[in-house]
């Protein structure tokens, strides 16, 4: 069931920006890191916070260990008069999801989504085992690497993949980043070792610190603000059990429900932003996904390129948006991931209006 | 630019949860050496079990035992163990399905190499020599040579001889190197100097204290820097009759929201040297700095200056 297909409200990604994504950001609080991007947004829109009918976050305390950061962050929107404003603790993805939710009620024309994580204070690897089944999981520390790793060898197993074509997938999205002024790695980055066996460190998204923002609108407003805005033909997430010896972790099942309610399967697409932080994920997604050679996938060079954890979810909706801005996709299909090993997928749709 | 502060932050805390009746079967068993599984509607035995289908959302309540040995499903070997790991040395993160469970449990390897591991090799429980109701009850899991034991997981009542397992205590521990950027560095170190130094909003040219980068009424940077106090106004204030854990100081006291003279946001702190009973709103203080050989680099508490108290009109607005 495509959104679209049932007399949803038209909402258009309108404007996107994001942060240079680097290894450590010292100098810079939270806001001071996010509110560039959001006058980037701004700016590129003509909208002032006062004009925004709804604006909602998404970042996550137990990156840089501080209590209601996304508080501190919100003094960066300047919300005075008081503003219609919310927060998820998860990737600005689904601060995104919220947002269009919000734009369906019909309450509001127009609504900022902006996402940040600051890793670089904390070791993310174990702050990422917070997030697991407390019970059984969590007591064993179980980092976010290893749990790829074991997803990667049964993969292998399968008989899906092998490390040279994880290899290839890394090299791929380094290449591709070269033309990604805001990205971390880029070129020519060494394989390395094992990190965590089949897992090398080329396996791995870099570590590190951004920020990302876009403007949603509605109907006729989003094309007073955007020359082509990049319409959401379809948007729906969806959620496996946590538990991982329940899953078959060489599928994902909630992408590929996600994907087809999302309508991503009624034609093709030509461009796909995938937000796999292991290059083993990307193969577990463009088999869900069912994307055939002929589609650009991580055009920007995807999370392996810049991971800034709670907005490379975003930021992949944000990148599939811009290249329909700039008339380079005609039909773009955007996805971002969380929790542990694609447990859970968000699918959108995104396309320009025809030329 | 200012060379920015860094201090070690370490989050910590014991979380206290309680069980299901479930997860309580399952972890007294592992207390009991025996490992549970729950069977679900159409035959499935999970291990570990949970208290609702995964699939169905149905309750599940229906326990059986399963043997203490297993086949790895996947693995992972993992050169470099972590803090909290279930193992010191290197090991593989193995998924490990149970005779007689149809899904896999996340648990900890003890093997030489990753030449020694693969998918299908056969293993058995390592059991804890102290074992308290908790996954770690399982030490790890070993190879172990012997034959499949298929069988049909018999039915258990859960019931175990002592006390049933109520909770746990998982204790999480995160380690940080807290950076507070640009603006709250220059601040703090101009507390080191006895200096209060706040920023002005290019915008609306208000002056916050302390300082965070941003206006958040305008929503964009600040950057001039403004000193203000030292002394200023009492704009509100509550009694605290609590003592708080740790902190040295007799109750009652004050606690107050102090607008400095040239500041446009109230900075609160505690008033002392006046019986807690005397302090007003409009009240004039200044700051007492702490004792520089503690290390400490901000004012300690306020203190009456003796002034007239200021007019309710000049601090209004910062009420």
């Amino acid at each position: 069931m495509a959104a679209a297909a049932h007399g949803a409200r038209d909402v258009a990604i309108v404007a996107f920006g994001q942060s240079d994504h680097r290894r450590s950001t010292d100098e810079l609080s939270e806001v001071e890191l996010l509110m560039p991007v959001l006058h980037e947004v701004l700016a590129a829109t003509g909208l002032k916070t006062g004009d925004i009918g709804f604006t909602c976050s998404g970042s996550s305390d137990y990156l840089a260990g501080r209590a209601f950061s996304f508080t501190m962050a919100l003094d960066g929107v300047g919300a005075w008069p008081p503003i219609s404003e919310s927060h998820v603790e998860m990737d600005g993805a689904w601060a995104l999801y919220e947002a269009w939710v919000k734009l369906q009620t019909g309450e509001c024309d127009t609504a900022l989504v902006y996402s940040y994580g600051k890793s670089s204070p904390g070791s993310v690897r174990d702050v990422l085992t917070r997030q697991l089944d407390p019970y059984y999981v969590a007591p064993l520390w179980p980092d976010s690497v290893a749990l790829a790793a074991l997803q990667a060898r049964a993969l292998i197993d399968a008989g899906d993949t092998d490390e040279r074509a994880l290899a290839g997938v890394a090299t791929r999205s380094r290449t591709a980043a070269r033309t990604n002024p805001h990205a971390q790695l880029r070129g020519s980055v060494p394989h390395g070792g094992y990190v965590v066996h089949p897992l090398r460190t080329g396996d791995c998204p870099p570590i590190g610190d951004g920020a990302a923002a876009v403007v949603l609108a509605a109907g006729e407003r989003a094309r007073e603000l955007c020359g082509r805005p990049a319409w959401i033909r379809g948007i729906d997430h969806r959620i496996e059990p946590h538990s991982l010896g329940v899953r078959d972790l060489t599928d994902s099942v909630s992408t590929r429900l996600a994907a087809e309610r999302a309508g991503a399967f009624e034609r093709p697409v030509d461009t796909a932003e995938l937000h796999a932080p292991f290059t083993s994920q990307e193969v577990v997604l463009r088999k869900a996904l069912r994307l055939g050679d002929q589609v650009t996938v991580n055009p920007s060079g995807g999370a392996l390129a810049a991971n800034p954890v709670m907005a490379a979810g975003l930021i992949r909706l944000g990148e599939a948006a811009a290249r329909i801005h700039r008339g380079a996709s005609e039909r773009a299909l955007a996805h971002a991931t969380s929790g542990p090993c694609l447990q859970q997928n968000l699918v959108a749709v995104l396309e320009g209006d025809p030329r | 630019m200012t060379e920015v502060l860094s201090a070690p932050l370490v989050v910590e805390f014991p979380f206290t949860r309680s069980v299901g009746p479930v997860q309580s079967a399952f972890l007294t068993g592992l207390r009991e050496r025996t490992l549970l599984g729950v069977r679900a509607a159409d035959g499935t035995v999970l291990v570990p079990p949970v208290e609702y289908d995964p699939a169905t959302a149905a309750e599940l309540r229906d326990l059986v035992e399963v043997a203490p040995t297993g086949t790895v499903t996947t693995w992972a070997w993992n050169p470099g163990p972590r803090r909290g790991q279930p193992l010191d040395t290197p090991f593989a993160w193995v998924l490990v399905r149970l005779d007689g469970a149809d899904t896999a449990l996340l648990h900890a390897l003890d093997a030489p190499d990753p030449d020694a591991v693969r998918t299908g090799l056969r293993v058995r429980v390592r059991w804890a020599a102290e074992r308290t109701g908790a996954i770690t009850d399982i030490a790890c899991f070993e190879p172990y040579e012997g034959d499949v034991m298929v069988h049909q997981a018999p039915s258990h009542s859960g019931e175990f001889v002592g006390e049933a397992v109520t909770g746990i205590v998982a204790p999480a521990r995160l380690d940080y190197t807290y950076s507070p950027g640009r603006a709250q560095s220059q601040y703090i170190r101009a507390l080191s100097g006895h200096r209060t130094v706040g920023e002005r909003c290019p915008s609306c040219r208000k002056v916050y204290v302390p300082p965070r980068g941003a206006c958040p009424t305008c929503g964009v940077a600040t950057a001039e820097q403004v000193e203000v106090g030292p002394r200023g106004t009492v704009t509100t204030f509550c009694i605290v009759n609590i003592k708080a854990k740790g902190l040295d100081i007799e109750v009652p006291y004050v606690y107050a929201h102090i607008a400095l003279d040239g500041a446009d946001l109230a900075l609160h702190a505690r008033i002392a040297g006046i019986p807690y009973d005397r302090v007003r709103m409009g009240l004039r203080v200044e700051p007492v700095w702490a004792d520089s050989a503690t290390g400490s680099r901000y004012p300690d508490h306020y203190r009456p200056t003796g002034e007239p108290d200021a007019d309710y009109d000049t601090y209004k607005e910062l009420v």
